[in-house]
């Protein structure tokens, strides 16, 4: 049995509720609801409120174009002191011409122990972005066979390149987005990702310390 | 126009000079003044206690004493938030929850009352010194009213206001709780002194007495030489004399 | 740890609090901070009342419909291939976990920060079932290698603790050597806690809101030790309190930027994840997906009247502005919930025998209510309880004798207009200078620390003042 235990808990609360189960419920439709306080924006717009939020969230924002952009990211390696890259196995990485040396992709056919290995081995991991939000300064992803979760979590430094056009003003349009495909019955990875910057953590002290137990650094690449 | 007294239990036992001045600076503004002799308490310190059918009786004294009223104002925001509370306590409640609406309808705090109602900012004081305003946790969180006091102490010509840090946080009164936690709230109140003396104020002000005897009250003990005016008293001063005259130690 | 962290009675937990000077300044100093920073990214968000509004919607249409939201979650878990276990008690919640565990012949666990997790006393059963169980969260850890210092805020659990006692922690515990600078205690734990992830057979982590139409669970966390927790074990367990359910993605998103502003005044934080059983082709993720379901007295609170409570997201703002929590810090409240929210749910959860004190641990001053993202009307339910606590007659009787006489003082003119006219006298006896200086109960807590002038004669009162005026005479 997968589930356990569900009626006689339903019904209880049910009971509590005090009325009979229910089986059809709609939910509130809040988006007429929700304040707009930044009023129409441009694309301009939101890369400079991106820029701004980057600042506050110990992340580097580096504007490129699909020209520059192998050199761009392998001066970020090289920054980064070298060492081994672990990209996802996006196809934009084809598109973009993208290749790098001392890499390795996330790929299905590695299985797991071996992608968590290299993972846990590269000193760089590189994603595309589906979404990014300026508000917050997030990239949204998705995790796929060809784009693991750790990929994100375990190498020390990461990039993420952001495509100008997926960029949306804040997580209200990505989620509206996301739940879209989730009514329409599209496939939907098993785990999103919200990344906003390195990890960090506030728990000596109320002082904050750039990278815990994620990436140290982390820097998005506009293009 | 009409305007009924509440004086607050408090202003009845301990500081009468308060409701004095609230009344003379009501009549100054054209206000004729009554006062409903069958009033007593709002009910506050027992309901927050936890005894609300105790309480119940302090509250339906009131309906029925302000039931003539056109208005009711009274010098704390702490008293007058109760008032408003009094639908929610007797909802459902066939004979006293319409009693209840309409106290809560015509009832105001003192400064709220003279901004709000009849519409006046400058009362005409004049009162010389450097004081800080304490905003009181049940007037500004509970009554909604934060603006009015700071708004007619603008006005108050000679008087100058000093910001008080962490003027949000309460001062430790709470009303029962100070004297069932007393070793909590005095941690509370020893902070909001602290703050206070900081501005290098000569007056503290506020708007409930329950927080200024119980600021005033441990800054005395302090032996701090801060004094203490309600704000009544502050907008009834209108010769510009020292301000310690206007003040008073608990 | 369970619901209760400390068996003494409140006053000595207090006293404890009070005496923490290292302990207050930190909270008051972390409260300031966390105010200015919360305040500043509700103001970004614009509207905030709104906000506020809209998540009090969500919550209380989700808590109205819960067995409808918890149904389609367990469907959609199931879907894809996941298991959902419902527990009505802490027991069955702990020893499911178990069994799963012993299934797997688990020998290394790791964990990210979930308070459901203590209340059902999970880490206690699944060590004496001899497995190594690992607090990755940083603050957690801390206070796991310190023998299981209770935490003391929902948020910020090592809030209490400073540099130098983690270093000496951390050099007791774990031979480290460096200095006590929080950068480099970090990096250590992340050292230590990197192997813990990558040899870990099962991670368990909480849910702060489970996607009922996707069969999924939401993490939020700053430091990706959730993620890593969901990701790198073969089998992940979350568990859940049954209350923290959202129906879609639109409203995780909505409670989630509440959640952060509120929490730690970041517009979201650095992780933010939606995870479900793996899908058919990800390599890493779990394997098997195990969600637990916990009543554990939610059921009672439901549909009652302190149903609002059920509304809390668990971020911790009540705390942050509490003029108590300031004081006396959250080890007081002896429970793994402090603050004002504890004070409303722990006697909930745990009963007025252990915690009768907690309601009235609060001035009443509202600060709780103001803050709370979801608007849970706090001292208002704190008062709610004050009531059955005075009902069920756990007040003392001199205590009701006096609230009963008070009563009956306080509604009727003419023994309140008696009353002031012996206060004056009567204090007479009991004060020196114009100053009362001893008195019974009431009067003792308050002069202790404050001075209090006599009550006014009756010829100087407010009244007499308004007789003479009305009789025409001078004043």
């Amino acid at each position: 049995m997968t589930v356990y235990g569900k009626e006689s808990f339903l019904n209880t609360i049910a009971a509590k509720l005090g009325r009979e189960r229910v089986y059809d419920v709609q939910r509130p439709d809040l988006r007429p609801l929700i304040p707009n306080s930044y009023g129409s924006l441009t694309n301009d717009d939101l890369i400079e409120i991106l820029k701004e939020q980057c600042y506050f969230i110990h992340t580097q924002l580096i504007e490129s174009n699909s020209e520059i952009l192998q050199t761009t990211l392998n001066d970020l390696i090289h920054a980064n002191g070298g060492g081994a890259v672990i990209t996802s196995g996006d196809d934009r990485f084809l598109h973009y011409g993208l290749s790098f040396p001392n890499s390795f992709v996330w790929e299905e056919a590695a299985g797991r122990e071996e992608n968590l290995l290299r993972s846990e081995a590269a000193n760089t991991a590189i994603v595309f972005a589906d979404y990014a939000l300026a508000e917050s300064g997030t990239i949204v992803i998705e995790s796929r066979p060809d784009q693991g979760r750790s990929l994100h979590f375990l190498p020390t430094n990461y990039i993420a390149i952001i495509e100008k056009e997926r960029l949306v003003l804040r997580s209200t349009q990505a989620a509206a987005d996301l739940n879209r495909r989730v009514e329409a019955g599209e496939p939907v990875g098993s785990a999103i990702n919200f990344i906003s910057g390195p990890s960090n953590s506030a728990d000596i002290e109320m002082q904050l310390v750039v990278g815990v137990h994620g990436p140290l650094r982390a820097t998005y690449v506009l293009i | 126009m009409k305007v009924s007294i509440f004086s607050t239990c408090l202003v009845d036992l301990m500081t009468p000079n308060v409701g004095i001045a609230m009344v003379e600076v009501l009549e100054r503004l054209g206000c004729e003044i009554d006062y409903p002799a069958a009033q007593v308490c709002c009910g506050q310190p027992t309901y927050n206690s936890g005894y609300l059918e105790d309480s119940k009786l302090a509250m339906k004294n009131m309906m029925l004493a302000f039931e003539n009223s056109d208005y009711v104002v009274g010098p704390s925001g702490s008293c007058i938030a109760m008032f408003h509370e009094y639908p929610k306590i007797f909802k459902g409640d066939p004979h006293w929850e319409l009693k209840a609406l309409a106290l809560k309808d015509k009832s105001y705090e003192f400064t709220q009352f003279i901004v709000k109602v009849l519409g006046v900012t400058d009362v005409g004081a004049k009162l010389k010194g450097n004081a800080t305003y304490h905003r009181s946790c049940h007037m500004t969180r509970l009554l909604g009213e934060k603006e009015s006091p700071y708004q007619l102490l603008g006005k108050v010509k000679g008087l100058q206001l000093e910001p008080l840090k962490n003027s949000d946080n309460c001062c430790g009164f709470g009303g029962t709780f100070s004297v069932k936690m007393p070793e909590i709230s005095e941690q509370m109140v020893d902070e909001k002194c602290g703050c206070v003396v900081d501005t290098g104020a000569d007056i503290l002000i506020s708007a409930d007495m329950g927080c200024l005897l119980n600021i005033g009250g441990r800054l005395s003990r302090k032996g701090e030489p801060v004094k203490i005016m309600h704000i009544a008293e502050v907008l009834n001063h209108h010769h510009a004399t020292a301000a310690a005259k206007g003040g008073r130690e608990t | 740890m369970s619901l209760q962290t400390d068996k003494r009675d409140f006053s000595e937990r207090t006293s404890e609090g009070l005496g923490d000077n290292f302990m207050r300044s930190a909270v008051s100093s972390a409260q300031d901070s966390l105010k200015t920073r919360r305040l500043s990214a509700a103001t970004d968000l614009g509207d905030w009342e709104q906000w506020r509004s809209i998540g009090q919607q969500i919550r209380q249409h989700t808590l109205k419909n819960l067995d409808y939201y918890l149904e389609q979650l367990a469907d959609n878990v199931e879907k894809k291939g996941g298991y959902v276990y419902f527990a009505k008690t802490k027991e069955e919640a702990s020893s499911y976990i178990r069994d799963i565990v012993m299934q797997k012949k688990a020998k290394k666990i790791v964990k990210s920060k979930s308070m459901v997790t203590e209340e059902i006393e999970m880490n206690r059963v699944l060590m004496d079932a001899g497995c190594e169980l690992i607090e990755t969260d940083l603050g957690e850890y801390i206070l796991q290698i310190d023998d299981w210092d209770p935490p003391s805020h929902i948020v910020a659990p090592a809030l209490h603790k400073d540099r130098s006692q983690i270093q000496r922690v951390f050099t007791e515990k774990l031979g480290y050597t460096g200095d006590e600078s929080p950068e480099n205690l970090a990096r250590h734990a992340r050292t230590v806690l990197r192997q813990k992830f990558l040899e870990a057979d099962v991670g368990i982590t909480g849910c702060n809101f489970a996607i009922a139409n996707m069969g999924a669970i939401n993490l939020v966390t700053n430091e990706g030790n959730g993620d890593l927790t969901a990701s790198i074990p073969k089998t992940h367990i979350a568990v859940m309190g049954m209350e923290r359910i959202v129906p879609t993605l639109e409203e995780m998103e909505i409670l989630d930027n509440l959640l952060c502003r509120s929490a730690v005044g970041q517009k979201l934080t650095s992780y933010i994840t939606v995870m479900g059983p793996s899908a058919t082709g990800e390599t890493d993720g779990p394997e098997e997906f195990h969600l637990v379901v916990v009543d554990n007295g939610r059921s009672e609170i439901l549909g009652s009247e302190f149903n609002e409570a059920l509304q809390c997201i668990r971020c911790g703002a009540c705390l942050n502005v509490c003029p108590v929590y300031r004081h006396i810090g959250g080890h007081a409240y002896g429970s793994i919930y402090p603050g004002p929210i504890g004070a409303v749910i722990t006697p909930l959860l745990g009963g007025y025998g252990d915690y009768k004190e907690l309601p009235f641990a609060s001035s009443l001053c509202a600060a709780c209510t103001d803050v709370c993202p979801v608007k849970i009307p706090l001292h208002e339910q704190l008062i709610l309880h004050r009531q059955r606590i005075v009902e069920e007659k756990r007040t003392s009787s001199s205590e009701r004798i006096q609230m009963k006489t008070a009563g009956r003082l306080l509604s009727s003119q003419t023994l309140f207009g008696k009353a002031l006219r012996f206060a004056n006298p009567a204090s007479r006896l009991l004060s020196r200078h114009g100053r009362i200086i001893k008195g019974p109960g009431l009067v003792r807590g308050w002069i202790n620390a404050r001075d209090l002038s006599q009550p006014v004669k009756q010829q100087d009162s407010f009244r007499t003042w308004l007789d003479r005026r009305k009789g025409g005479a001078n004043q």
